[in-house]
């Protein structure tokens, strides 16, 4: 629907329309209004009104409730520098985004460093208490992962779809006892106490914390990134015989030392990536044959699984500690560390390194940013200011600011598609819900 | 009595020289020779030819006059001077072919063409007169000119290749009229005549003339000038030779004030006062010996002295320069990221001053030593408290094993402490190394007496080394005043004493260097990662940049805190250093080090960190220390334990007394 209008302010005066794809009629603003627009110095040079664009507008008409927000489309789309008085400037506007509701926290014992949430049903966390935990229905704590000797640092749901049923699930955590280990559950089973279980597998090998883990989209393959300034590459089930025989070596240094664990199998790193020198502090596989991953020593870069070569290399002059992949095409990289910018690249665009997109809303450290599996345009980030922000590529300003957390946030995620799962610092996971994503 | 004559004044010259002219003329006349027959009457013949050419000058009737040509010849020197009766100059005659005349004479008239004779006339003419053939025709001047015979025979010698004059004899024997006989030289060096040496009869005529002007008095001689009796009392005496001596920049001491009538003891009339004004007051007095003392002359010449005393002796020459022209050119601070600006991350947990940091080679752990008697480990990325130890006292220092495969943190000042960070194995011969340690230190014990003693940890699982005096760890060296840092690199170590900073060479076991901080007491040291710059930190907040290579006297002195220094600390990759002190600051430097060893390093002050609060004036900034390779700076505030109250205020102070601060190194960069 259109509804044309005109603002005047002084001698500068603008024409404008207001365009929406919004499908209820209530929503639309009223055919012959005269919606005098704020004409702010903003409004005068079209330029300026990109970073002002997102100023809501209280409707003309009372009975609507939500409040409107300006597109920043029009700005980048058909505005030119100079604008011509004839022209009608066409404004689309959407429903602002409003979290519905705050779930109650899930308590954990200690800092919750991991969240992986891409599986609908459940959410998976790892804990500074060793421990990673699954979170059915994002409620009630139906499994305990537990075994590392330490922080667990990474956690990952690896969806292996049609091998052993729906309900059974394939995770994997890493962790500062410089370990990974994968474990088997099934979400059918239905508990009223949390279940501890064991790990299948157990994948030393990194000589310092993990600090991150990445699943290959085939579900076959895991990478972790390391503070031994290493990548390393496993096999999901990898050779049982192989793994068979390590574990009975270690069945009996364990026997030695007291510690019987059931029949748990070791993995060896099927390739390791070097070239990083400090902390892989962030990995992604967004691609069977790409893995990206992000470093302390200020660099992102993009391995070739197949040769276990580096293709690229994007100095960036922070220390980094988070990296996702997602956006246009599953080609845009979005990364964070040190400084309170959160940075998009598209490493499409040759020879610049300059970041296409910059976020600086936040007051600190970002520590993990996340892109929405559906759309394009929308992720999400966390700092250590203790704020979750939600983001629109095409605006300057977050669509969303979560504060629910009163410490450092540290992980995030979205879950399915419409909230997110925070944890912090403050041992609790936030689950926001009611997140449109247009 | 002069030589020469004067020619002047002397009326007789122009007689003397009249008389030689002629005799002059005859010799060149004769020179150049005549006819045969006009020699002998030279004399005659010259002074008429000088008047036949001034006659010609008149140009009155030349050509017509047949003597006047003549004459002419008859002088070939003055030949050049008879001019053209017509004067239009060397122009073609063709423009004046159609004219009426020739062209113009001397005085500006028109010369008339002459009739023409056609050529019948001229024949008739030719044939009738027998000289016609002596006849030019001068077209110049439009006239006939007829030759007379002694100009045909002259034409007709030239003709035929002779001289033009019958008389001359171009095989003329030479002859020398120049008299040689007598003459070395073409002077003559006979001796001066004696005329020469004497007055003249006019010179004689003018010193009696002088002479009877003289005796009766007409001519007065100058008296010699009588300097003048009296001089200017008061006069400018600025270009007296007493005040010169001083050279150019010497400035006269400033005059007193001169004293005028008022003063005087006997005014002038004007000042006398009137009738009324000497009722008012006695100024008058009868003499110089009844004049009063004057009350403010004790004072007059106390300000004369202090003017003299106080006035400018010197003029000093004040250059107009520019202060902003005098500052060392700097680079921009933009240039010089990065470096740590904003603080982000608080590591909370202390609940007392912490006197030192140490961070874990890799970057991942931070080590914190308080006065509160705890050990802490940090993990640098999120600020977690990772462990605590008590060990019961304050804690002066801690520090990490820099060897990755040995996490052992020596900490407190007697303490070895396994951190737990390694793996299994590492665990297990970490365990083993203390324990051989523990071994090897009883042997030592045995042999320096009671130096040091080693003892195990019963809680920590670590050793406790006891010292009488000095405390030491694998890498550093600290006893009350004294500390010290290793250069791994070229086994160097330096030793900071309260002055000095003395450096050894630990292959060889003596002194290489002795550093001169000229402070007052050293605090602390750290030594750049090429080994040649080292910073000391004063506790009278200076801080001394040496460099090694260079002298043994700081590079630079930076006087930049208010209060002691506590700390500095060199950046390992990124041209930094920084010093904290206990105002609660923290300064930032850039120091760039070049490899070229012309080039001095290039020292910048680039940040002020604030951000650490102060209680009851005790707040200090203890330690500085940097990440390995990242650019974190970490630095850590003391907070008095009685200075809680203070941080009660703030909201998450019930926790902590004491907080770190990790700043990003770039800040900002929108």
């Amino acid at each position: 629907m259109d509804v044309e209008g005109s603002a005047s302010d002084g001698s500068r005066q603008v024409g404008v329309r207001f365009v929406t794809k919004l499908r209820a009629p209530s929503l639309r603003v009223p055919r012959p209004p005269s919606p005098s627009l704020p004409t702010s110095p903003a409004w005068a040079s079209p330029r300026s009104s990109t970073s002002s664009s997102k100023t809501p507008i209280p409707n003309t008409r009372t009975n609507l409730s939500t409040f409107l927000w300006m597109e920043s489309l029009f700005a980048c789309r058909s505005i030119s520098s100079c604008w011509p008085r004839e022209k009608v400037l066409e404004i689309e506007y959407v429903k602002a985004i409003v979290p519905k509701k705050q779930e109650d926290p899930c308590i954990h014992d200690d800092w919750v460093s991991a969240v992986d949430s891409s599986n609908g049903s459940f959410i998976l966390t790892g804990s500074y208490d060793g421990f990673a935990r699954v979170w059915t229905g994002g409620a009630v704590c139906t499994h305990i992962l537990a075994g590392h000797n330490d922080a667990v640092t990474s956690a990952r749901v690896i969806n292996r779809k049609g091998h052993e049923g729906e309900n059974n699930f394939y995770l994997a955590t890493g962790s500062k006892d410089r370990s990974l280990r994968l474990w088997k559950f099934d979400a059918a089973e239905h508990v009223d106490h949390p279940l501890r279980i064991g790990a299948y597998k157990i994948l030393p090998g990194h000589t310092s914390s993990v600090q991150s883990i990445a699943s290959d989209p085939s579900s076959e393959m895991i990478c972790s990134g390391s503070w031994d300034c290493s990548i390393k590459l496993w096999e999901v089930n990898g050779s049982e015989a192989a793994g068979d025989t390590v574990s009975i070596k270690k069945r009996k240094l364990n026997s030695t030392s007291s510690e019987s664990e059931e029949s748990q199998l070791e993995g060896a790193a099927t390739s390791t990536l070097l070239g990083h020198t400090q902390c892989v502090s962030s990995v992604a596989w967004p691609h069977p044959q790409i893995i990206f991953s992000a470093s302390w020593d200020h660099s992102i870069r993009q391995w070739d699984v197949q040769t276990g070569k580096e293709i690229r290399n994007m100095v960036c002059g922070k220390a980094l500690n988070c990296l996702d992949i997602g956006g246009e095409s599953s080609a845009l990289i979005a990364a964070g560390g040190s400084d309170p910018i959160l940075r998009i690249w598209d490493p499409r665009q040759p020879g610049t390194l300059a970041p296409v997109f910059q976020f600086s809303s936040h007051s600190s450290w970002i520590s993990a940013c996340k892109w929405h599996p559906r759309s394009w345009f929308h992720l999400l980030s966390t700092s250590f200011d203790g704020k979750v922000m939600l983001w629109d590529l095409r605006t300057a300003w977050p669509l969303v600011k979560i504060d629910s957390h009163n410490d450092k946030v540290l992980c995030a995620d979205w879950w399915k598609d419409d909230s997110v799962a925070s944890g912090g610092a403050d041992s609790k996971l936030y689950i926001t819900s009611g997140i449109e994503i247009h | 009595m002069k030589k020469e004559i004067p020619a002047e004044p002397l009326s007789d010259e122009s007689e003397r020289s009249d008389s030689t002219d002629p005799s002059e003329d005859v010799e060149l006349s004769s020179y150049y020779g005549e006819d045969g027959e006009e020699n002998g009457e030279s004399g005659g013949e010259s002074d008429s030819s000088e008047d036949e050419v001034s006659s010609l000058d008149d140009g009155e009737d030349r050509g017509t006059n047949g003597d006047v040509i003549k004459s002419v010849e008859e002088s070939d020197s003055s030949e050049d001077e008879v001019a053209p009766r017509n004067t239009i100059g060397e122009v073609p005659l063709e423009w004046y072919r159609d004219e009426e005349h020739v062209g113009y004479d001397v005085s500006g008239k028109k010369i008339k063409k002459q009739a023409r004779k056609d050529k019948i006339e001229s024949f008739l003419a030719g044939a009738d007169n027998v000289k016609n053939w002596r006849k030019v025709y001068d077209e110049y001047n439009d006239e006939e000119v007829e030759l007379t015979k002694e100009e045909i025979k002259v034409i007709s010698r030239l003709l035929r290749g002779k001289t033009p004059h019958a008389g001359v004899d171009p095989y003329a024997p030479y002859v020398d009229w120049f008299v040689w006989e007598d003459k070395a030289h073409p002077l003559s060096s006979a001796p001066e005549p004696k005329r020469r040496f004497i007055r003249s009869k006019w010179e004689d005529k003018k010193v009696v003339r002088l002479v009877r002007a003289i005796r009766k008095g007409w001519i007065k001689f100058d008296k010699p000038k009588e300097e003048s009796q009296f001089h200017l009392l008061w006069t400018d005496d600025s270009n007296a030779a007493d005040n010169k001596r001083h050279g150019v920049n010497y400035i006269a001491a400033p005059k007193p004030k001169l004293p005028g009538h008022e003063e005087s003891y006997n005014p002038s009339i004007e000042y006398i006062p009137t009738e009324e004004e000497k009722n008012a007051y006695q100024l008058m007095f009868e003499s110089l010996r009844s004049v009063p003392a004057y009350d403010m002359a004790v004072k007059e010449v106390f300000d004369r002295c202090l003017d003299l005393y106080l006035c400018p002796r010197s003029r000093k020459k004040r250059l107009n320069i520019d202060p902003e022209s005098l500052k060392p050119k700097l680079p921009s601070r933009k240039d010089l990221r990065p470096y740590p600006t904003t603080c982000y991350l608080e590591y909370r947990g202390h609940t007392g001053p912490v006197k030192s940091l140490s961070v874990e080679i890799s970057g991942q752990w931070l080590a914190s030593g308080s006065t509160d008697g705890t050990v802490r480990v940090w993990e640098v990325e999120t600020g977690r408290c990772l462990k605590v130890w008590d060990v019961g006292e304050s804690v002066q220092h801690v520090a990490w094993n820099p060897s990755q495969e040995r996490p052992i943190l020596a900490g407190h000042d007697v303490l070895l402490l396994n951190t737990g960070l390694g793996d299994a194995e590492v665990q297990m011969r970490i365990k083993e190394l203390l324990h051989v340690e523990e071994s090897k230190s009883s042997e030592d014990t045995g042999d320096h007496g009671s130096a040091v003693r080693w003892f195990r940890h019963d809680k920590y699982d670590g050793i406790v080394l006891k010292h009488f005096k000095s405390v030491s760890t694998v890498e550093w060296h600290s006893k009350g005043d004294y500390f010290a840092t290793v250069s791994r690199s070229v086994l160097i170590f330096f030793v900071a004493t309260k002055k000095f900073v003395r450096v050894y060479d630990l292959e060889s076991q003596r002194m290489i260097k002795k550093l001169e901080t000229g402070c007052r007491e050293v605090s602390s040291i750290s030594l750049h990662s090429t080994g040649d710059h080292v910073i000391v930190g004063s506790r009278e907040g200076k801080m001394c940049w040496f460099d090694l290579d260079y002298s043994s006297k700081p590079y630079k002195t930076l006087k930049i805190h208010q209060k002691d220094i506590t700390s500095v600390s060199f950046h390992r990759t990124y041209p930094l250093f920084a010093s904290c002190s206990d105002d609660c600051t923290a300064y930032m430097f850039h120091g760039m080090v070049y490899s070229d060893l012309n080039q001095d390093p290039l020292i910048v002050p680039l940040e002020i960190l604030h951000g650490h609060t102060r209680s009851d004036g005790r707040g200090q900034i203890d330690h500085v220390s940097y990440l390995r390779v990242q650019e974190y700076y970490v630095a850590n505030s003391i907070l008095d334990s009685l200075g809680c109250s203070l941080l009660v205020q703030t909201p998450l102070s019930s926790f902590t007394a004491t907080e770190m601060q990790q700043n990003d190194a770039e800040g900002f960069t929108l």
